[in-house]
This record gives C-alpha cells, structure tokens and sequence, in this order.
C-alpha cells in the first residue's frame, strides 16, 4: 500500500487559492470550513515589507495527535488507505478535542452560527441527514470516511480527496494530473494548482517525483518539533510557519 | 427535456422542506449546546448515476480557459480546466471552480419580467412581474419599431461588457446597420484597459493587446499589471510563472507598483512608484539603456561610427545614427530622452535613481526581455504617454514578434454568415436620419476623436441632450449605473430611460430596468469564444450546455436574433434567414472545414466535442533585426518591409515609432487637450498626470484581486470567506493604509473610516499594511454592491467607483481610475 504525501512548492506558489476553491466545490463545504487554505502574513515596512503565504491542507500525521485523543475513536488513521486520516462521522460526536489538540488548525466544526450572513443553510436545508443539500454536491459520500457533506454536530476535515486518490492504480508512485491516466484521481488541489506548486505521491516510493523533490530541494514539514511527523512536505524559502504573536490592534498589520 | 423536469420537482421540493429546515434550527438553539449532538445513524456510500463531462469556458474574467464541466443526475457539481486546452491546460484560477454557484444563485432571475413601479431609485422596488417571452420580445420589439417610424432610432442604445465573440456582442453590430442606430454596440473597453491598446497602436500600430511568450522570456519588467492577481489569462499566466521560476536559466522579474501585491511579493525586485508616474521610470530606463550601450543594434539600428555614443544630456546628429526597425530614435533622444535621467526620474517617481540604473542594466543585458503593462500604468490623464514609454523599452531590446518577446493575435478562420446586412437594409436603414447623428458617447467626433469606446461619458451626455437624449437602452453583461467612475450620475440619467437588462443576475441594472430579458449562465450556454490575445497563433472555443436552462431564461444572441424578427421591413429577413444563434454558430464552424485545427476540429461537432480550434505556430517572427514568415516547418521566407508594415507594425512608416505618426495626426487635438506643443505631439515622452478628485492629501487606488477581477463573483458567500485583499480579511474587504498615515490621523488599526473625494465619500474597515506606500491608500475594486443578491447586497465596503472622477485620458479614452487623490478620516 502506498502512503500518500504531497509536496507544496512555496518557490511556485502564487497564493492563488485555486486550490482553496477546488476543494471547497470538490467537498461541498461551508463558506469558511476551508479544509484547504493558504495563510497570509506580512512583515517590514516600505519599501522593502514582505508578504508570505502558506498553503495550508490537513498534514495526515503519521503521528496524529486528534487520533490519541478522540474519546470515541472516530478519527483515525487509515494505513489501508495510505496513511490518510479519517474521522468517522458515524461515531463523531462533535466534542471538538481533536481541534484543539491538532497544532496545524486543519479541523472544522460547522455546525455554529454561520460565518457569513444570510446562511446559506437556509437557502438549501440539509435532506436525508446532512448539515446541509446544496444542487451542487458532490455525488461522492462515504461517512465512514468523513467524504461528502456531513451531518449536523460532526467535525470535518481534508481526506486527501480520498474519493478520488481510492481509485489510483496499485503501486503507482505519483498521482501527476498531467498523466492522463490518473488525472481524475488526483486530490482537487494538486490537479488545479496553476503554477504547479504541488505534487502528489507515494513516499514509500524511493523513485517518486514527491521523494525526488524532497530529496532535492530540502523538504521540510511544520512544526517538525510536535512530533506528529506530517505526510506534507514543503520546498523553498519561507517554508516554515512564522511565529504567532497576538494581534497587537494598534501596531500590527 | 427530463433533466429539466427532475430538476424543477427538485426545486420544489427544496422550497416545501425550507420551512422544516428553519423549525429545525430553532430548536437546536434552544438546547444552548453546539457541540454533543446524537451520533447520526450510520451509513454507507450510496449509489449514483452517470456523470458525463462537457465543454465549455469559464466566464468571469476575460481569459477564457476551457473548462470540463462535470454533470451526475442532471446537477453540475465540478468544474475543472480541460486538459486539452491550450490556456487551461487542465488548470484554473480560483474563480474557476465556483461556476457552478452561478447557475445555482438561489437569487437569480427565473423568467422575463416587467416593471410596475414607475418610481426608480436605489429604494424604490421595481414591482417586478413574470410575462411570457412572447410578450416581453414584442413589447421591446414595439417600442423599436415605433421609434424607427419616428425617425427616432439612434435613441436606441445597445451597451456591452463582457463580450464573447461573434455569437453575442458581434451580433449587436449588424442589428445597428440594419435598425438604424449609431449605438447599436457600445462597449466598455474605455472602461477596461483601452490604454494599453492605444499605447500600441501609437507607437506599433496594433490597436490591441499583446501576446506573449513567456515559455522563453528570461526577464520580465512588469508595470501596474497585478501580473499575479487579474492580469489575462490569469490562469495560464500563472502556469506560465511556475515554468518561468524553475526553467533554466530563471526568468528574473522585477514589477514596480504603487503597492504590496502577490506580483510584488513574489518578485526578484519590487519598486514602489507613484501614481502616475510610470513613463517617468520607463524613459530613465531607456536613457540609461541608450547610454550603457546596452540597446538591440540588429533591431534599433546604430552609430554609422563605433565610436559615438548616446551621452546624459547631450544631442546626437541624427546623421550619424542609422534607424533600423524604430522610427524617430535619433530624434527621441535629442528631444526627449538626453535629460531623462535616473536622478530626474528619481525626483518624480520616489524610486531611487540607483535602482533605476541597476532595472535598467538587467533589462538591456538579460535577452530576451520583456517590458510589460497595464491600467495601473495608463488608467492616469498620461496613460497613453505612459505606456508609450514603458512599450518603447520592448523596442530599444528588440523583443517585438521575437522569440521570448512579445506579438499580437490573430483571428480565427470563421466561415461567412448565410446573409448580407447590404441585401436586408432598407432605405431608411441606408440613408435615414440616423445617419447623420453621431454615437451618444461622441466617439469618432472632435470631443473624443481617437477613442475605441466612451461608455462612461453616456448618463452625462443624456442628461445634457448633448447630443441628444437615450430613449431605450439594453444592457448585456455590462453595469455602468454601479461600475462606471461616478455612478451616481447613471443613477439620474437612467431614471427616464426604458432600460431593459439582460443579466441573469438581479444587479443594480435590473433594479433600473423596465423590462429584464435574463440570459443563460454560461454554464447553459452555447456560444462561441475566440481568444484574447495569448500567445498570437489563432484559436477559437465553443461553450456547450452542461445543463437545459434551469428557468426559463434565454441565450443574449437568441433574444436579439428574435427581436430582430420582429422590427419592420426586411432587417425581419435577415433575422429569420439566420434562424436561431446555433445555426448562426454553424455557419462560424463551417470555416474550419478549410482550415481544420490542430486537434483535428474541422465543423460544428467536432468544436463542440473538443472544445477548441486552434492552430500553432505564430505566422511570423524576428531574428536578429530580420522577420521571417512560417513555411510550415520553420521560419525560413524573409519578410519584405511592405510585408512587415501589412502584417506586423501597421504604423505610418511602418516601424515601431518612438516618434508617433498616428499621434501626429491628432497634433492640434493633444495640444488642445494636453497642452504637448504640435510639434512634439509624436514623441515618447513624460507628461505630467492630472490628480482627480480635488484637494485631497492621499493617492487611492483600486486594484482588482484574484478572486474577483471582474467583481462577477459578488454574490457568492464562499468566495466572500475566501476572499483574501491581500492582507488576510475574511467577510470583508478592508481598506489598506500605512500605519504611519493612519496614526497621523488618529485612526487605530480596525477603525471605520470615511474616504473622501470632491465626487462623494465612502466608509470602510481599515488596516495597517506597513508595505504600502504611506501616500496611497488601497481599496479592492468592485465591491459596495447596492444589489446583485442576497449576499452582495449592502456589503462593505463602499463602492470605490462613487468616489472616482469621471476623468479619462484623452487619447485612449480610458477612464481614470487609478489617478483619484483623497482624504482620509475616522468615521
């Protein structure tokens, strides 16, 4: 079995957030329950300020700290399916202890007072169990998986588009979108993304592109020092996550 | 016609569970919990039909990528780039993927309909009520033809944004020829970029934009484009840039804006200018190319003796200095350019003469290079000069249709329309009254005697009877009553026109309109689609219905081929020998039959099946100072001069001219106009920018981002959480200002403040980008929407437009939008 991993290029990436929209029309979530999001931050002062951005999917720790702490085993990592973390929105019961204990902010509980005003929950109200039913869904669900919409009270997150990636070829060492052969099994946000920024394949696979430009290029992972080992990797300058400071609502930008 | 059925049932479905939905959300917040809910019963995947995949292209920006339009059960659900497709390449830009929330807009209108309420306002609800199409055509039909018995028909306007191609905003100019109106297709370029096109066309002689090739461009210097963020084709610009960043050798790049934008960032160098002031920097980076020796002497020509050379300040003989491919460059130094040096520039743009020189130096030695811009350099009253400048750099190195550099696009081979507007035109249509008013925008006439278009100056010109007044007006995929500088004024002037708009979306238009003809999304359309400008060989794209028509809406081309039925005379012939837009559409494919693509597209089905025609390479290229012409295997038959000029600068001496003969011949007007002495009317050269607005402390500028560069995803709640202005905003749209100018004003970081011009005030959200220059404040464009849905409606922040003076550059026409000064307050 492959274990999946992709690689973000911040030398590549334009902060576009082609990959934000893919998903978020690909997994049908809620305006704000951005499983895919890229995170700006600036810095210095003109003329020479800088801005940095950060493309920021679920990591698929190969050491999740949700797993150990989800009391009803609904999260979990899935070595069947590359190494993918799942929550089970059949046995989720909304607790939200994996939120806090995930150190990437990669969980999303919907469920609350929507984030944008009218809620568009009301426009298309939830059918057959689900939190809510737009015309525009995807036919893709599985519960077990946390895939497709969820019902109301569960937390969500990035599968790694395992919908799609399930239905690879057995011992395929990349999932290139610019393979015509294995393009729809590419997650949304690696087969958009414009300038190419990212990668998507089997780190098992010494001959992998992903552990090529790893190898090549210095890949790092966030917040290597948690120990949760990511399945994400990133290349280039700035890749790192800058330090959280709170917001200073006078001095800060 | 089943799908259309299964989706109406679903529909009503939907609105009988709604209320279920709202008892249901009640109840849950009366348990104060939102956390421990019943785990849900458990379950598994279910089944699903078939999904099938269609053609078609994106529509809300103007780069036109293909798109693969994915459709289960009758509902789209996934849009993605067509692989296949030669600007999409299997990619999208993030306003791509949310297509579907536009045939999906719960807010959008599902039929024709009238107006009731003959009050119109910003607060008066028009009262609309549903009619057939029948009756909707022939109450606009009726009203047309009663004007044209009235020898009134210039009073008809037809105003176009977001044109297409033949099968839409194409159709409008015939139906003009034959009706009998010189308005028949006023579009909106001079509200769009006319400045780049008309820098072109001054100094190469191509009213157009450029195409590029990025593939082996190894520098690029961008200006005022936001290359990263709304430049076209967004999309594949961006393909372009990770190509461009990792090929060897690295394309460098510097841009040089009045901001920190994404294109700043990710820049080798960023330079922050001031508004209005690029041609500054453009004519000190070619003073210092002429001066270093670094210009292209196979393209530009040089010194009959090696030993002369171009020095600060002074005059060459001009003798002494042999043209080769641009015209006037011994004179644009010696009247010009001599004194145009880093420091003089540094003076006027704030950027410091030594980053000047070092541009200037990468520039002239890395080959090939590019000098790219756009509004942010010409949307000032100098635009036209500004981008002259910056266009002249691609000169002075030789990049014009060479390998790296830059070109221009060729049309598609479209197959000729079954009738003649000639054989259809009656007496009146040939030599009525008509013929003798001008465009209601004065185009072509003294007042505007070089512009492409002049959308805005219509509400005034109307208001004034100057020339004379609208009667009826149509709007397709344009908003200038909300978009045009100074809306407010469209808000007076529409109040006794009968407007009837075509969007399917309830926009401020609509809210003006007496009747509304909605369109198909585009999702639901077939409609062809040539290119913009890209990388110059020709192409054209086909949109195909993923879905019938979700209500009861009507394609533009479809509404005017009926209403063209129904006017009097033989212009009804004409309109029912074309029979409907697919037919009409047919006879476009027909043309590939001769001339098939490169994918094997030769008719109507097979362009519908792949999506696109096109055909590679670009006809012709320059090497080394000399062009050559494709024989079909390599650019192997030199050019003659004549060909040049025929095919490649269409200018007077069909050269690139740095010395302007097209601009010459409007001398008299850019004195009046510019107060540039006649004699230097032609030259490349700096001219001061006019500031709008009044009396007003700060520069304001209005960018466009990459989620919203045509403002046509105003309504969708998603793209509103997403959207990032530059600084990390959620659900809003800040204003951005340099701590430092805000602190100066006692504003605190988040405060609500008032932006203030002598055309009105709006108030935004601010905050602190300590990047920005502290003169310039930056306000996203198109946002402060007093309608367009549910979720536009009434949003902060206010519209950038309401405080933008309707002031354009006299040459291109184009309206300046970035040339505002304001003041700034706590609100």
């Amino acid at each position: 079995m492959a274990k999946w991993g992709m690689v973000i290029d911040l030398d590549k990436c334009t902060g576009c957030q082609a990959c934000t929209t893919a998903c978020s029309m690909e997994n049908n979530t809620l305006p704000g329950e951005t499983w895919q999001d890229v995170l700006y931050y600036t810095a210095g002062e003109n003329p020479s300020g800088q801005m940095k951005w950060l493309p920021r999917p679920c990591m698929q720790c190969e050491n999740p700290s949700c797993v150990h702490v989800c009391p009803t085993r609904a999260t979990y990592k899935d070595e069947e399916a590359g190494g993918i973390v799942f929550v089970d929105w059949n046995k989720c019961i909304g607790c939200k202890y994996c939120m806090i204990a995930c150190p990437y902010g990669v969980r999303f509980y919907a469920d609350e007072k929507p984030l944008i005003e009218p809620d568009i929950r009301d426009v298309f109200p939830g059918e057959n169990g689900q939190l809510w039913s737009p015309p525009y869904q995807n036919p893709e669900e599985d519960w077990r998986r946390g895939i497709g919409i969820q019902p109301p009270g569960v937390v969500s997150k990035c599968t790694f588009c395992y919908h799609k990636v399930r239905h690879a070829p057995e011992g395929v060492a990349d999932l290139d979108e610019d393979n015509p052969e294995v393009k729809e099994y590419v997650p949304a946000c690696v087969r958009t993304c414009a300038p190419k920024a990212r990668y998507f394949g089997d780190l098992d696979n010494p001959d992998s592109q992903v552990n090529r430009l790893i190898g090549d290029k210095h890949g790092v992972r966030l917040k290597d020092h948690t120990g949760n080992r990511p399945q994400v990797y990133y290349l280039g300058a700035g890749a790192g996550v800058p330090a959280f400071t709170p917001a200073d609502r006078e001095n800060d930008a | 016609m089943k799908l259309f059925q299964t989706l109406i049932n679903r529909r009503r479905f939907l609105q009988s569970s709604a209320a279920v939905g709202a008892a249901g959300a009640v109840t849950t917040g009366f348990t104060g919990l939102t956390g421990l809910t019943q785990a849900p019963p458990a379950r598994a995947q279910p089944t699903r039909g078939e999904t099938t995949i269609t053609k078609n292209v994106c529509a809300q920006c103007p780069a036109r990528c293909g798109i693969d339009v994915y459709t289960t059960d009758g509902r789209v659900h996934a849009i993605y780039g067509t692989s296949d497709n030669p600007i999409s390449n299997g990619k999208l830009c993030p306003k791509g993927h949310l297509g579907s929330y536009f045939l999906y807009d719960p807010d959008r209108f599902k039929g024709p309909m009238k107006r009731t309420n003959p009050n119109k306002g910003r607060d008066e609800d028009p009262g609309f009520v549903p009619i057939s199409w029948e009756e909707a055509l022939d109450t606009v039909a009726e009203r047309l033809n009663d004007l044209r018995r009235r020898e009134e028909s210039h009073r008809f306007a037809m105003f176009y944004g977001r044109g297409w191609g033949a099968s839409d905003a194409g159709i409008q100019y015939p139906f003009g020829e034959l009706y009998g109106t010189p308005n028949a297709a006023i579009g909106h370029s001079s509200m769009c970029a006319d400045g780049s096109k008309k820098a072109k066309q001054a100094t190469d002689g191509n009213n157009s934009y450029s195409s590029y090739d990025y593939r082996n461009v190894n520098y690029l210097l961008i200006m005022g484009a936001s290359f990263l963020e709304a430049f076209r084709p967004y999309n594949n610009v961006m393909q372009m840039w990770g190509h461009m960043r990792t090929k060897s050798p690295k394309t460098r790049v510097t841009t040089v804006d009045v901001r920190m934008s994404p294109t700043m960032a990710a820049s080798d160098h960023a330079l922050y200018i001031k508004p209005g002031t690029d041609g500054a920097f453009a004519l000190a980076v070619a003073h210092v190319i002429l001066t270093e020796g670094l210009w292209n002497r196979e393209f530009a020509g040089d010194f009959t003796n090696p030993r002369l050379r171009f020095l600060a300040g002074q005059r060459i003989s001009p003798v002494t200095f042999e043209e080769k491919w641009v015209h006037g460059l011994a004179d644009w130094w010696n009247e010009e350019l001599k004194d145009r040096t880093p420091e003089w520039a540094e003076a006027i743009t704030g950027i410091e003469a030594e980053q000047i020189r070092r541009t200037a130096v990468e520039f002239g030695s890395t080959r090939p290079a590019v000098a790219l811009f756009e509004r942010g350099a010409t949307g000032h009253s100098n635009g036209t000069y500004n981008g002259m400048a910056i266009h002249s750099l691609n000169a002075l190195v030789g990049s014009l249709f060479a390998e790296g550099g830059i070109g221009y696009q060729v049309g598609p081979s479209y197959g000729k329309l079954p009738v003649e507007v000639a054989d259809y035109q009656d007496d009146y249509a040939r030599n009525g009254a008509w013929k003798e008013q001008p465009r209601l925008d004065m185009k072509g006439t003294d007042r505007w005697p070089m512009v492409g278009n002049m959308m805005q100056e219509c509400a005034r010109n109307h208001l004034d009877a100057d020339p004379y007044t609208l009667d009826t007006a149509m709007f397709y995929y344009t908003n200038p009553i909300w978009s045009a500088p100074t809306p407010q004024v469209w808000e007076e002037a529409l109040k006794d026109v009968f407007v009837i708009d075509t969007s399917p979306f309830p926009g401020e238009t609509a809210m003006y309109a007496d009747i509304v003809l909605p369109d198909c999304t585009y999702l639901e359309r077939t409609q062809d689609v040539p290119t913009y400008p890209f990388e110059g060989w020709p192409m054209a794209e086909l949109r195909t219905p993923a879905v019938e028509p979700i209500h009861d809406t009507r394609m533009y081309g479809d509404v005017v081929i009926e209403l063209g039925k129904r006017i009097e005379g033989p212009m009804g012939d004409y309109y029912r020998e074309l029979g409907n837009l697919e037919n009409y559409i047919r006879h476009l494919a027909a043309g590939f039959a001769d001339d098939p693509g490169d994918n094997g597209v030769d008719g109507f089905e097979s362009w519908k099946e792949k999506g696109v025609w096109y055909k590679k390479p670009y006809q012709w290229r320059q090497i080394r100072g000399d062009f050559y012409e494709w024989d079909g295997e390599r650019y192997s038959r030199q050019m003659s001069a004549e060909e040049v000029k025929q095919h490649l600068f269409k200018t007077p001496s069909g050269k690139f001219e740095v010395r302007s003969g097209y601009l010459e011949q409007h001398a008299d007007y850019i004195e009046r106009e510019l107060g540039i002495p006649r004699a230097r009317a032609g030259l490349v050269q700096w001219v001061e920018p006019v500031y709008t607005g009044g009396d007003g402390d700060l520069h304001f500028v209005t960018p466009k981002t990459p989620l919203h560069a045509e403002g046509r995803g105003a309504n969708i709640p998603q793209q509103m959480m997403v959207h990032q202005p530059i600084v990390g905003g959620r659900n809003t749209v800040y204003l951005e200002v340099h701590p430092q100018t805000a602190r100066e004003r006692g504003i605190r970081n988040g405060d609500r403040v008032r932006i203030i011009s002598d055309v009105g005030s709006i108030e935004a959200e601010c905050r602190f980008v300590a990047s920005h220059r502290p003169d310039t404040l930056v306000l996203p464009f198109e946002f402060g929407h007093w309608a367009q849905g549910r979720w536009a409606k009434g949003r902060g922040p206010g519209n950038s437009s309401e405080i933008t003076a309707n002031v354009s550059d006299p040459i291109s026409g184009l309206a300046s939008y970035y040339t505002g000064k304001v003041r700034l307050e706590r609100a």
